[in-house]
């Protein structure tokens, strides 16, 4: 049975995802869970998986190409069966190719899900063999669900828990659909499917209020954002095919900012080569740009800023780094020491952790820090998740990670969800001082400038000292002024007495 | 200026005198137009005014006087042609869509028609199946020609004269059941564009396209949806072309839900374009499939029950939008 090939969406908001190259070349035999395609969505670069074992063909995307999500862009064809339908397989995507913009819908089943892995991973499942064979959990969650295992069929022949969920599913938007078979595109309004789409939610996932079951706008939970506890994109994680608990619109409106992205502008390289050259002297930019430039002129035109700027004095810093470095035998960075001050202030002053929507101030318990990279072409701001519950060592060791594999291209779309709040830190650049934008939907962001000896009042005598300049962008309508001067206050009093902390 | 009130007619009226004495270019041409005022004596007057030189009686000949206004226009007037029934109108097609529609085209834009044919439409006043339709699709389908459909006295007036002024040939489409109705009319001179829907009544729920007649048929059916608390915006596009395409789509993007209500019959009818043109234009804002409501696919009845059931009501479209709203 065919199985269609779908970009897949890994993020919300995310309406399309670029083909950066195949792996494998139309007519090569493939293994389900084998590596076919390198994608690069709107920040990371992930590795599309065979959704069945069978040969590549069809493939209507070219290297380059920017394809809406949810579109077919190749078929794996049954080795035995080359005869393709594109209304075979479970998919469930099934717009004919080519055809039009509809964002089509995350496909069921095991058979027919593209996978999605970390770089590297991706081991076949062995040939296809022709008896149908079934793991226990699978025959049990059959049962569980009066499903007799002879109709579950997946491309690879063995069935596994999900591929039964996956059927089960599928008899449930039949029921609801009331035609066709399993492959059925749900029934949704135009509306419905883009802000799904939007959103990165599985129309199935679901449950529509419409005519025949038809999912209306209204059913699509309202600004959804995911939560840190696993990405709600319509394309499901590592381990194959969406599961059939259905998403409840609990989880889906539970806040949680996400895809942070960084924050100053003149962050040192200027526009960045990349990709093709346009004859006149115009660029193209990668998506991370891309992403980069509509999020910081939304933030920039939505969000009214405003900055608080405090001078600290890091000789204690410094000496508590020393003392750190020496103790562990990590080489832990100032920035790494920031993460963890940010982290305690905002266990103290949890209302900066907070994001102005649609008339709410939402808050976040988890503190999950950002701390914007400069790449290439662009910003990311991959997250150190909890950063109050861990210690400097594993801090400096997530931010190391972090950082080599987001200039690598390799984060993963959970590396920058859920964060709450962003470092930006342009010391290293020799800058003093500078005011970043807020990184939405996060309320507040933090510039932090270089460490330097300058002239300080001590004893009411000039002193020469190393100081650094923060500077803390608030978005108004979340913060205000004596709410961001507290905060500010705390870290301000953090670093200059780190062992407060201790206290 | 003071809130003056004028009937549908008398707004008529008015525009084609007040354009008459304007322009000494502008003469009335039709059956019936001069002595007797026309049937729905909207014309009353006229001659008196203007003498029989520029509001002329003709035999009953549609093609012969269509023919004629043509022809006038051609070498320099600017003729209203009064044809008494909408459903007359298929006696003068060549004149309209071979001729008027394409003179300036086809003479490399050294020849104008500024015709207008002034004319009818609209169900209900018991006058059978020839004398009761609705046919402003047919001539919103040929390029060339422009196609305006007051829907109230106001308008009645500010597009007769619009359609006057324009060098192009206009058919503009009167209700003939709404000439009694009234309504505020300034005094004095002021005119309607184009092309430039009006959004009678805002609203949030469900997008209510509604011409001509259907107008204050779908403002009676948003009182309704209000009671049941679904908010509708009543929106006229004023002429099928130039058609404000934008206006609608924008509408309907607002509220996800649009429901196009026009007197003519429903099949490939201009309720089938304006749904295509939302269909089009707001796909990805639409929650619902767009709905049209036209007059029933029958000739219209004589019968006074069965007649009042071939067109959208009050009733009808409220029960209509209610359903795509799902309340």
């Amino acid at each position: 049975m065919p199985a269609n090939v779908i970009m897949p969406a890994l993020e919300l908001a995310q309406e399309t995802g670029k083909l950066l190259r195949w792996i494998k070349a139309p007519g090569d035999m493939v293994r389900k869970g084998e590596p076919i395609a390198e994608i690069e969505t709107d920040k990371v670069t992930v590795e599309l998986e065979a959704p069945a074992s069978g040969i590549l063909q069809d493939v209507t995307a070219q290297e380059g190409d920017v394809v809406p999500v949810g579109h077919t862009i190749a078929i794996i064809a049954d080795s035995a069966s080359p005869t393709l339908s594109p209304q075979g397989g479970r998919s469930g995507t099934l717009a004919p190719q080519g055809s039009g913009a509809v964002p089509t819908l995350s496909p069921q089943g095991s058979g027919a899900v593209p996978t999605l892995s970390p770089q590297g991973r991706g081991q076949g499942e062995g040939p296809t063999s022709d008896r149908i064979k079934a793991s226990p959990l699978a025959r049990k969650v059959a049962e569980a669900h009066n499903v007799d295992l002879a109709h579950v069929r997946t491309a690879s022949g063995k069935i596994e828990k999900a591929d039964v969920l996956a059927y089960v599913e599928s008899r449930r938007t039949v029921a609801t659909a009331g035609n066709g078979g399993p492959g059925t595109i749900v029934a949704a309004s135009p509306k419905a499917r883009r802000f799904a789409a939007e959103r990165g939610i599985d129309l199935r996932a679901l449950k529509g209020s419409g005519p025949e079951g038809a999912v209306l706008a209204m059913d699509v939970p309202a600004a959804a954002e995911p939560t840190g506890t696993g990405p709600l994109t319509s394309a499901p994680p590592t381990s194959g095919p969406l599961t059939s608990a259905p998403l409840t619109s609990a989880l889906l409106t539970l806040p949680s900012p996400q895809r942070g992205e960084g924050v100053a502008a003149g962050e040192g390289g200027g526009i960045p080569r990349r990709g093709v050259e346009d004859a006149a002297s115009q660029e193209k930019v990668g998506t991370v740009w891309r992403v980069m430039a509509e999020r910081m002129a939304a933030s920039w035109t939505s969000a009214p800023h405003f900055f608080l700027v405090r001078e600290v004095a890091v000789a204690r810093l410094g000496a508590w780094l020393d003392k750190a470095r020496a103790q562990t035998g990590v080489r832990i960075t100032y920035t790494d020491l920031l993460i963890k001050l940010v982290a305690a202030a905002i266990v103290q002053h949890p209302r900066v952790a907070v994001s102005w929507r649609d008339g709410v101030i939402e808050r976040h318990p988890d503190v999950n820090v950002g701390l914007a990279v400069a790449l290439e072409d662009g910003l990311v701001v991959p997250v150190i998740h909890r950063a109050d519950t861990l210690g400097l060592k594993e801090i400096a060791a997530r931010r190391e990670d972090l950082v080599a594999r987001a200039q690598a291209g390799k984060l993963r779309p959970a590396d920058i969800q859920g964060g709450v709040f962003t470092i930006s830190n342009l010391g290293m650049y020799g800058v003093d001082a500078f005011s970043a934008i807020v990184n939405p939907p996060q309320a507040a962001i933090l510039a932090v400038g270089r460490i330097t000896d300058r002239v300080i009042p001590v004893d009411g005598k000039p002193a020469v000292q190393p100081t650094m300049v923060l500077t803390l962008s608030c978005d108004h309508r979340a913060l205000d002024g004596a709410r961001g001067a507290r905060f500010l206050g705390a870290l301000a009093d953090l670093i200059e007495e780190p062992l407060t902390l201790l206290v | 200026m003071s809130e003056r009130e004028l009937t549908y007619g008398e707004a008529v009226k008015e525009a084609i005198a007040e354009e008459m004495r304007r322009d000494p270019r502008v003469f009335l041409i039709g059956e019936d137009v001069a002595e007797a005022g026309h049937p729905f004596k909207t014309l009353v007057g006229l001659v008196q005014e203007f003498g029989t030189d520029r509001v002329i009686d003709t035999p009953i000949s549609e093609p012969g006087y269509a023919g004629i206004g043509v022809g006038a226009a051609m070498t320099g007037m600017r003729p209203v042609v009064d044809v008494m029934f909408g459903d007359f109108i298929t006696l003068t097609m060549d004149q309209m869509v071979n001729q008027a529609a394409k003179a300036h085209y086809m003479s490399g834009g050294k020849i104008k028609v500024p015709i207008v044919f002034r004319t009818t439409l609209g169900a209900t006043r018991r006058s059978a199946a020839q004398h009761s339709q609705s046919l402003h699709a047919w001539v919103s389908h040929v390029p060339g020609l422009k196609v305006a459909l007051p829907s109230g006295p106001y308008e009645a007036k500010g597009l007769m004269k619009t359609a006057i002024r324009d060098d192009s040939p206009v058919v503009i489409f009167e209700d003939k059941m709404m000439y009694r109705v009234k309504g505020p009319v300034p005094e004095g001179d002021y005119t309607i564009p184009f092309g430039v829907a009006e959004v009678k009544r805002a609203g949030r729920d469900v997008t209510i396209v509604a011409t001509s007649s259907m107008v204050p048929v779908s403002l009676g059916a948003a009182k309704l949806l209000e009671d049941v608390g679904i908010s509708a915006e009543v929106i006229d596009p004023r002429t099928t072309w130039p058609l404000d395409k934008q206006a609608l789509i924008d509408s309907a993007r607002k509220t996800s839900r649009a429901l196009v209500v026009d007197e003519g019959y429903e099949r490939y009818g201009v309720t089938a374009e304006i749904a295509s043109v939302i269909g089009e234009g707001a796909f990805y804002y639409l929650d619902a499939p767009v709905k049209r409501m036209g007059a029933m696919d029958v000739p219209v009845p004589f019968s006074p029950v069965l007649e009042d059931l071939t067109v959208p009501s009050e009733q009808t479209v409220f029960e209509a939008a209610r359903a795509l709203c799902r309340r």
